[in-house]
This record gives structure tokens, sequence and C-alpha cells, in this order.
């Protein structure tokens, strides 16, 4: 319905920088100035349900067509531009203006009215009479979409850093749970028993120390002094590079092509056959250049000025590192080490086929049953014996349980995996407990 | 001229010189063998390349038909008539990788932003510790939580027959190769210049999009690094796959079929070959096809991160 300059009117409100009819779209446009102004104060001004409330920087554009143009989209300039301010005090001088602005919403509806009365105010088919809630701390539109997409992401990133731990301490939980009733001291303290399917982890579990000690023995000096020769010595040229590059890819090799390594070297080649020497020495070459890299870092990290003072004394090179670099660093290089004991008591594939066996006769009293396997001797090892209380044993019949032959088969293998995973958490948290009481006792 | 503590006719300068030639001996000898434990990585990556080839070598060189070996997946070594194709064990080995990235890839990545940019004090250094404490767990025991605990979860979830599966191995995979991506990762953006930050932070940006516009784009190479090591982890992971694939030579269909690696392959025959016949010979050139592989991919991570820092610079 148009009047007779056939010029009609829509109001637009822009909430958070997008601009929505705030009409019933089935309706048509208002046919009177009066009637949208009567229309904003219906909306806004009689507590009717709406679906946004004006805020700072939200905008009402009262748009004015005809048949022919549609009003102009709302980034162009409007024609008349009106402000609120409820922060205004003066209510008298008002004018609506940039420097005078109304203070309410009815205000400004009734000095818009005003001003159309007296003629002042006559927009113009394709024009736009603009009103703009003017809160200048208030969040714009861009900022408050930048605060939004930041919560979302936190959450986000929340719940993916969550997927990861939450599962970790379900199952750990579980497994302790399941493997409660199996772990009695003599679970530890015997040797297996029936083919494994009773008895303790008691053998196992010292050869498992048996191999960490080894090659603990073999691969910490070569790893440190590496470590030392890599990071003081070297200078920085493409050979370091390449021994670095070697580094790398040594830290890379699949544990299945260790254990291949340590059969094609030390099991065939040097005739140590399948023996703790072995598998001490494959375990060696798997964890040294994890031991090469941390040394490094931690030698890294003694600050230059402690060098360059040693330097100015006369010290050699070596004596700088023999006094000074490496009792300052040692810190960083025990953890680093004593992680890779966790990583050599719980490596199954270099042990395979290099010195891990089913079954060895061992001692099972005496003193002898701290020390039953010599260096050529097989090992039990308890990451071993986890896989073959998996894959090799069978389950034990009700028979054999009640006559004490056997044990039930998940108690063994959960007790086993417990001790397993107990023995590397807890070597695991000693370590980072000791980087953590080193790091306060740092004084530099 | 000072004379010795012991006979006042000696001069004294020939015992300081004599202790003085001792430290410098011992201190030669010290930084030769300072020296020759620089060497030791590289010796080591070549003998271990060395010793695997040479068990392999006479298969490698006299018998292998490289595109029976490569292109078919007829694995059959224990046939009285043996066929030795691994396009079936390549096939296990690419689907469990690829799967364990795609999860683990955005779980770490978005782990590591989180602990790097967005959490506080306390809780990052639990969430770190956590995470080492992840890594930690030997991959026998995430065999172990593959049979025991996903195994009856996957069933009863998808309804499958059998629970070990391409699924399953990603998963564990997954789990296992995260906190690689994720130590790595969040190294990489804690390099990232502080001064980077507070320029964005200057113009107005909020925390994710300092992350997502500044970060990002900086620490890419590292982002990379971390990804391309995660890849090299699932690669070479041996006993947890062994459990968790269900152990059946195929082309898989579908995640929930079974499959086979190679890592697996060896450590499933090598114990049931005699030293020196052809099967064991095989599982050695299979050895040697996956250093190969693992080589390629620290190879590339190595000089992508040169590289994409060479263009910046």
């Amino acid at each position: 319905m148009t009047n007779a300059s056939g010029v009609v009117y829509d109001v637009h409100v822009s909430v958070g920088g997008k601009d929505q009819p705030a009409r019933d779209p089935a309706a048509p446009w208002y046919s009177d100035f009066r009637e949208a102004l009567a229309a904003i104060s219906e909306r806004y001004l009689d507590g009717q349900a709406t679906s946004f409330r004006l805020r700072g920087r939200d905008q009402i554009d009262i748009v004015v067509g005809d048949e022919t143009r549609v009003a102009a989209r709302a980034g162009r300039t409007p024609r008349y531009q009106f402000f609120i301010d409820p922060l205004a005090t003066d209510d008298a001088t008002a004018t609506g203006g940039a420097s005078a602005p109304w203070p309410t919403l009815a205000a400004a509806l009734a000095g818009l009215d005003q001003m159309h009365l007296r003629g002042e105010l006559a927009p113009a088919a394709g024009e736009r009479v603009r009103l703009t809630v003017r809160e200048p701390f208030s969040t714009s539109p861009v900022d408050a979409r930048k605060r939004r997409t930041e919560g979302a992401a936190k959450v986000v990133l929340l719940c993916m850093t969550l997927m990861l731990v939450v599962p970790l301490i379900a199952i750990l939980t579980y497994l302790f749970v399941k493997a409660a009733p199996a772990l009695t001291p003599s679970f530890i303290l015997e040797n297996p028993r029936n083919n494994m399917k009773a008895g303790g982890i008691w053998a196992p579990l010292v050869g498992t120390f048996y191999l960490v000690f080894f090659s603990l023995l073999a691969a910490a000096p070569v790893g440190i002094l590496a470590g030392v020769y890599l990071n003081e010595y070297a200078r920085d040229n493409w050979f370091t590079r390449i021994i670095n590059l070697a580094v790398v890819n040594l830290a890379g090799v699949p544990s299945i092509v260790h254990a291949l390594f340590g059969v094609g070297a030390f099991v065939v080649f040097a005739d140590f056959g399948e023996s703790v020497l072995a598998a001490s020495l494959t375990l060696a070459v798997m964890t040294l250049p994890v031991i090469i890299a941390s040394t490094k870092e931690a030698l890294h990290s003694v600050p230059r000025s402690f060098r360059e003072a040693c330097w100015n004394m006369g010290a050699s090179r070596w004596q700088t590192i023999r006094t000074i670099v490496l009792p300052n660093s040692i810190s960083g290089i025990l953890t680093g080490v004593i992680l890779q004991v966790s990583r050599a008591a719980g490596e199954t594939a270099p042990i395979l086929f290099t010195g891990a066996a089913f079954a060895v006769t061992v001692p099972n009293e005496g003193w002898e049953s701290y020390f039953p396997y010599g260096l050529y001797d097989s090992v039990m090892a308890l990451s071993y014996h986890l896989h073959i209380m998996l894959t090799q044993v069978p389950p034990a019949s009700q028979a054999e349980i009640a006559a004490g032959t056997a044990m039930p088969l998940e108690h063994l293998q959960y007790g086993t995996a417990v001790v397993l995973i107990g023995l590397v958490l807890a070597v695991n948290s000693f370590s980072i407990g000791l980087r953590l009481y080193l790091r306060m006792r740092k004084r530099w | 001229m000072p004379t010795s503590s012991t006979d006042p006719h000696k001069p004294a300068v020939r015992e300081h010189r004599l202790g003085a030639w001792l430290s410098w001996l011992g201190e030669a000898v010290i930084e030769q063998v300072i020296w020759l434990c620089g060497w030791s990585a590289i010796l080591f990556v070549f003998a271990i390349f060395f010793f695997i080839f040479r068990e392999g070598a006479p298969f490698l060189i006299h018998e292998l038909d490289l595109r029976e070996f490569f292109t078919t997946s007829n694995w059959e070594p224990t046939a009285s008539n043996p066929r030795f194709g691994i396009l079936g064990l390549l096939a296990g080995t690419l689907s469990v990788t690829a799967l364990a990235m795609a999860l683990a890839v955005p779980l770490g990545l978005g782990a590591a932003v989180f602990v790097s940019e967005f959490a506080g004090k306390r809780t990052k250094e639990t969430l770190k510790i956590v995470i080492e404490l992840l890594a930690a767990i030997p991959s026998i025991v995430w065999g172990f939580i593959a049979v025991m605990v996903l195994n009856p979860i996957i069933i009863a979830l998808t309804g499958a027959p059998i629970g070990l599966s391409v699924l399953n191995a990603g998963i564990v995979l997954a789990l296992m190769s995260v906190p690689v991506i994720v130590s790595v990762s969040e190294d990489s953006l804690r390099a990232v210049p502080d001064s980077y930050r507070e320029a964005a932070l200057a113009l107005g940006a909020s925390r994710w999009e300092i992350v997502y516009r500044v970060l990002f784009p900086a620490a890419k190479s590292g982002l990379l690094a971390a990804v391309l090591l995660g890849v090299g982890r699932a690669i070479g992971e041996t006993m947890a796959v062994l459990m968790a694939t269900g152990h059946a030579n195929q082309i898989p269909g579908s995640l929930l079929d079974q499959v086979q690696t190679l890592t697996a392959t060896i450590a499933a025959e090598l114990g049931e070959t005699v030293q020196g016949d052809e099967h064991y010979r095989v599982l050695f050139v299979i050895g040697i096809v996956l250093f190969v592989i693992v080589f390629i991919v620290n190879l590339t991570a190595d000089l992508v991160v040169k590289g994409i820092r060479g263009k910046a610079e």
C-alpha cells in the first residue's frame, strides 16, 4: 500500500553487523513515516518479546523505497544519521546529532517524530534514516565475534586434549583394578612354574634388570661422550650436520630393525648366540641416539659465560668440560639416561630374537636366584613374558585351578602387564621428579 | 732457580714438566675417545644397514624378483613353492599408519596448541607430565590393551566378529604417536619469538587468531617435522600392531578388516626360520625395506624443515 507520493518505509535492524528486516515479511511496507516509528516503538518499547536486544553499535534503519527503487544497501552511508547515547544527560537540548545524542530510544522516536512533522526530516526513496545506539566501550560486533571464536576454540582444543588424557587414565585404572587380585608378594618373588601357567614373575623381572643394566653400561658412556663431542668439540660444518642427521635417523629406526641388526651383528657375526650380551648390546644401540640428544641438550643449557670464564683462566677445553660443564649439566644428562632405562625395560622387539627366551631354567632359591643368568645365557624378560602370556600360554582349566597347579590366565596376564607398567611409570616418574627438583635448584 | 722438594740439587721444573706431560697425555687420550664416540651414531647407522644387508643379500641379489616382490600380495614363505609378495603387507602398514595419522595429527596438534597457548601454568605442567607418561607406556602393553580392552569395545560398538582390525591398530598407534607429535609441535610453537605474539596482540588479535594466523605459519616447519616423526613412529611400531591388527595378510577393504604389517611379519616369522635359509633372508630384505622407508621419511623431515626455514630466510 503506498501513499500518494508512492514512498514506502521499512525498518531494518542491524545487530552485530548483520542487517535484518524487523517487519514481518508478509506484511506490506509501512506507508507512513509515523507508522514506521510506531512499529519501532511497538517492538522495542512496549515490552514485547523480541529476538534481539539493542546493544551498543546496534542500528535501527528506516529504509525508504518506492515501487521502482529499493532502498540502498546498509553499507552505504545513510542520508540521515542520529545517535542514542545512554550516557547523555542533557535531555532538553538533545537533537540526535553526534554531539547531542538522545538519551533513550523513546526520546529518539519522539525527536524523530518532531523533526518529521516540522518537515526537517523527509527522506526520499532510496535513502535511509539510521539510528545508532552509541556506547563507546561496548564490544563491537567484530570483537564479539572474535571472543566467541576464541571461546569456542578453547573448548574444542580442551576436548581434544581430554580425548588423549581421559582414555589413558581410564585404561590404566581398568588395568590396575583387574590386576589387583593377582598382585601378591609371592607373584613378584616367585619364579614361573608349570610352563608359565602358575607362579610369579621373579625370573623375568631379574632378567629385565640384567638387560637394562648391561645395555646402559654400554650405551651411557658412549652416548654421553658423543653428546659432549657434538656440543663442545664439533664445528658447524656439513660433517657435523651428517652426524646430527645420523642421530635422528638412528632414533627413528624401527625396533624390529634393531632386532634384525642384533641378530645379524651380535648373534651371528660376533657369535654371541642368543644371550644377555647380544640382547643388551642391541638395546644399547637402540637407546644410544636419545642419550646423545638429551646430553647435547643438557650441555647446551649450560650458559656460554661459564665456559668463557674457564677459558679466561687458561683452562683447556677438556678441563672446562670436566670441571664446570659436565657437573652443571649432570641433571639433564641423568634425566635422559633414566628415561632410557624405562624404555629399555619395556621394549620387546629388540630382544625377541637376540636373547629373550620362553623359559630358562633358573635356580629357585638361595642367593643364586638373584643372579640367575650368565652373560651368554638366554634370558627371560618381563616384556617378552607378557608377550608369551598373551600368545602362547593356554588358559588354565578348572581342574588345574582347583588343584593349584595353574592360575587363571587373566590373573597372570593382567598381573604381568601391571608390574611392567608400574615399573616403567615408576622409573619415568622418578625421572620427571628429578627433573623438576633440579630445575627448582638451578642457580642461573 | 727453584729447586725440587726432594732433592735440593734437582730443578723443580722437571717435576712440573712430568705432571704436565701426563695430564696433557691424559687429555689427548680422552679427547680422542670423545672424537671416536662422536662418530658412533654414523657408525651404527651404517652398521645397521650393513649387517641387515649382509644377512639379506643372498636373496636380494640372486633370487629376488622385484616385480613379484612389490606388486603381488602372495606371501607364502612356508609353502612348497614359496611366494614372496609383500603388497598385502605394504597395504597393511600403509592403512594402519594412515588411520593413525588421521587420528593423531589433529588431536596432537590441538593438544599441543592448547598446552602451549591456552593452558594455565599448573594445567600446562600437569598435561605435559600426563603426555610424557602416555609416551612411556611400552608397546607390548599397548598390544595388551588392544587385545584385552579395545577388542571387546570395538566388538560391542560395531558388531564386528573380531575386534582386531585396522581400526583397533589405528587407534592404538594414534595414542602411541601423539606424544611425539605433541612434544615436537610444542617445542616448535614455543620457539616462535614472543615478538610475533606481541605484535599480533597489539593489532587486536584474539588468542585463537594469534594461533591460527601467526603461530601456525611461523612454526610450519616444526609442525611438519612433528607430523613426519609421528609417521615414522607409526610405521616402525611392531609389538602393538602385531596384536592389534589380527595378523591376516590381505588388502583391507574396510576399517574392520584384519591386516598384517611389515614389522609384525618379521616379528612373527623370524623365530620359525632357520638361520641362513630363504625365508630368513627374505625377512631381512623386508627389514631393509623398512629401514629405507623410515630413512626416507626422516630425511624428508630434515630437508623439509631446512627447506622451509631456508625459504623463510
